[in-house]
């Protein structure tokens, strides 16, 4: 075999490899458009008129100008403030509840020493086998005897501890090692000290996971308070969407969609807050949780 | 005498001392989570049992125990009493959904393998959907498979010159079900099996290469196998998850048509709140939980023993 032949062979090698990439970028960009597509979907239609919106060939961009005034006419449709800060309110109380118990009862788990430890523990993971699709009878009717049919109480208490946060937490509170905690103790930290300047400092990007899943739960829990809410003041924002479309026929009041994709829109206004304050240390947490 | 009381009182002391005041401290710590765990989890499955032995059809205050006679009207009347019907819609569902997000969650994460700014865009727009709650989601879609007025029949027509009805045809609506879900967690899987891939360490490919192994015997002999692991992992929860469907079956089709997309949860839901059978609802939630009990802990088996890669 020649130089020459080598190297033919060798540029024929790259050519190759530059088409293959070049195939990989065009397929991804493909995948992305299709992903993205609902997305924009929701947007362009939520800029339609209402005309516009009943024509046969729907078109990609709003052909009768921006329609702004949807945004306004949602708000004027539905309480979709008060429903949003109905959702804030209950996905912080779980939030603050869920928090408070899993971090103390991570660190006892993980940390601590008493009889049936161990026992203890397996009646925690067991409570991640029973879902509330499974026991929202029962609970439905607990919440009534308490006579919380209808109130925030009501729509926190089922999800006011996380067997999955505990769990998640343990696993983190373990591998702190025990030196930190001596340091600590010496400085004459207790428990509560220990674990606000020791463990949580240290464990700071998993805390910050199961909060930001705790949140997003929170905001887009539909399940039980479908159950439960009966009034506008303490419905959430996934129930108030889903009674406006029922609002509205889907084949006669097509029209009106314009309006509820704006609602749709302003709902998912904080989860892109959130998404862009978190994002690295998301990615990273939902795969850690996957790696464990 | 004396001395026999010291040992005593010695011994007593030692065995007080195996436990500290720190420990029962530390004992107080789990308490709070443990009986709000007690309230939310164990004491309604509990009850949910004693229900399903009682008569109970929440317009009546009152109610008598009648023993299996709810269970007998389960097995006796499978044929049209839905149950079994609407479990097998919830498992298409499942095994549809999981196939779909599985094979594209692992297919985007081998495509989109490329550390540079703008692949790492794309992925998080791929992952996007993954923060649109389920109920969200099938809002978009309505508008989207409207059958007049949507896109997805103006784009079908244009191509193949035909319209459907997306969402009042049975199989079509259940498929649709499976499309929107899927949606929602392709991205999710993707970025779990990337991260599993970058878990593979880079000494098993270096020994692949020297040994002369092309591209897709890498693919299949390395990268695959050692994403066992991952898989198991994203096929047990996604199992369990999917099992639980409930708000995209109210919102996109409200269990219709003809309860063709009527999944387990909402059966449940039907019976209890709007039917008023809580004792037949609790007979049927019961079968589900046992399902889902027993499923995880085969899963949970089969990973302790079959998949126990080192990577």
């Amino acid at each position: 075999m020649t130089v020459n032949n080598l190297n033919r062979d060798s540029r024929i090698a790259r050519t190759k490899k530059r088409l293959l990439r070049f195939t990989q970028t065009v397929v991804a960009i493909l995948v992305t458009l299709i992903f993205a597509f609902p997305l924009y979907w929701m947007l362009n239609t939520s800029l339609k008129s209402h005309e516009e919106m009943t024509s046969v060939i729907p078109s990609l961009i709003p052909a009768q100008g921006l329609h702004w005034e949807n945004y306004v006419d949602a708000l004027k449709t539905a309480p979709l403030l008060r429903y949003m800060l109905n959702t804030a309110y209950v996905t912080i109380l779980q939030l603050v509840l869920q928090l408070s118990t899993g971090i103390l009862a991570a660190y006892g788990f993980a940390r601590g020493k008493f009889p049936c430890k161990t026992l203890l523990f397996t009646l925690v993971l067991g409570a991640l086998m029973i879902p509330h699709q499974v026991t929202f009878i029962p609970m439905y009717i607990l919440i009534s005897k308490l006579d919380w049919v209808d109130t925030f109480a009501g729509l926190v208490l089922p999800t006011s501890v996380s067997a999955y946060m505990i769990f998640m937490l343990r696993q983190n509170f373990m591998s702190v090692d025990q030196s930190y905690l001596d340091a600590g103790r010496l400085d004459g930290l207790g428990i509560l000290g220990t674990i606000r300047h020791v463990l949580v400092p240290m464990c700071r990007s998993s805390v910050a996971t199961v909060a930001f899943v705790t949140v997003m739960d929170g905001w887009n829990n539909y399940f039980w308070p479908k159950i439960l809410v009966k009034s506008d003041e303490i419905r959430p924002i996934a129930l108030g969407l889903a009674m406006l479309k029922s609002a509205w026929d889907q084949s006669i009041q097509f029209q009106y969609y314009n309006v509820l994709m704006a609602a749709v829109l302003m709902s998912l206004i904080p989860v892109v807050i959130l998404f862009a304050l978190n994002q690295g240390n998301m990615l990273s947490g939902y795969s850690k949780a996957a790696m464990k | 005498m004396n001395n026999i009381i010291n040992t005593r009182t010695a011994a007593a002391t030692r065995k007080k001392r195996k436990y500290s005041k720190q420990n029962f401290l530390e004992f107080l710590c789990v308490v709070p989570a443990l009986a709000l765990i007690l309230l939310t989890a164990y004491y309604p499955i509990a009850d949910l049992f004693r229900i399903s032995f009682t008569n109970w059809n929440m317009i009546k205050p009152t109610y008598e125990y009648v023993g299996l006679t709810n269970w007998k009207w389960l097995i006796d009347t499978w044929e049209i009493n839905h149950v079994f019907d609407s479990f097998i819609v919830t498992l298409k569902y499942t095994i549809g959904h999981m196939a779909i997000i599985l094979v594209l969650g692992l297919a985007l994460a081998l495509l989109f393998n490329r550390m540079t700014k703008g692949f790492a865009f794309m992925r998080s727009v791929v992952f996007l959907p993954h923060y649109v709650s389920m109920s969200t989601a099938a809002l978009i879609f309505t508008v989207i498979l409207n059958e007049r007025y949507g896109i997805a029949n103006a784009i079908l027509e244009a191509i193949a010159g035909i319209r459907v009805n997306w969402l009042m045809d049975g199989s079509l609506a259940l498929l649709m079900m499976i499309v929107i879900a899927s949606w929602r967690a392709i991205g999710y899987d993707m970025l779990i099996y990337l991260s599993g891939m970058q878990g593979i360490s880079r000494d098993y490919y270096e020994a692949a290469m020297l040994d002369g192994a092309n591209g897709r015997q890498i693919l299949f002999k390395i990268t695959l196998p050692l994403l066992a692991p991952t898989t198991l992992f994203l096929g047990v929860t996604q199992f369990i998850s999917s099992m639980k469907v409930y708000a995209l079956a109210d919102v996109l089709t409200a269990g219709g048509p003809y309860r063709a997309t009527e999944v387990i949860v909402y059966l449940i839901y039907t019976m209890a709140f709007v039917d008023y059978r809580v004792d037949r609802a609790a007979v049927v939630a019961v079968c589900f939980f046992v399902f889902l009990l027993i499923a995880t802990l085969l899963t949970m088996n089969v990973s302790d023993r079959k998949v126990n890669y080192d990577a």
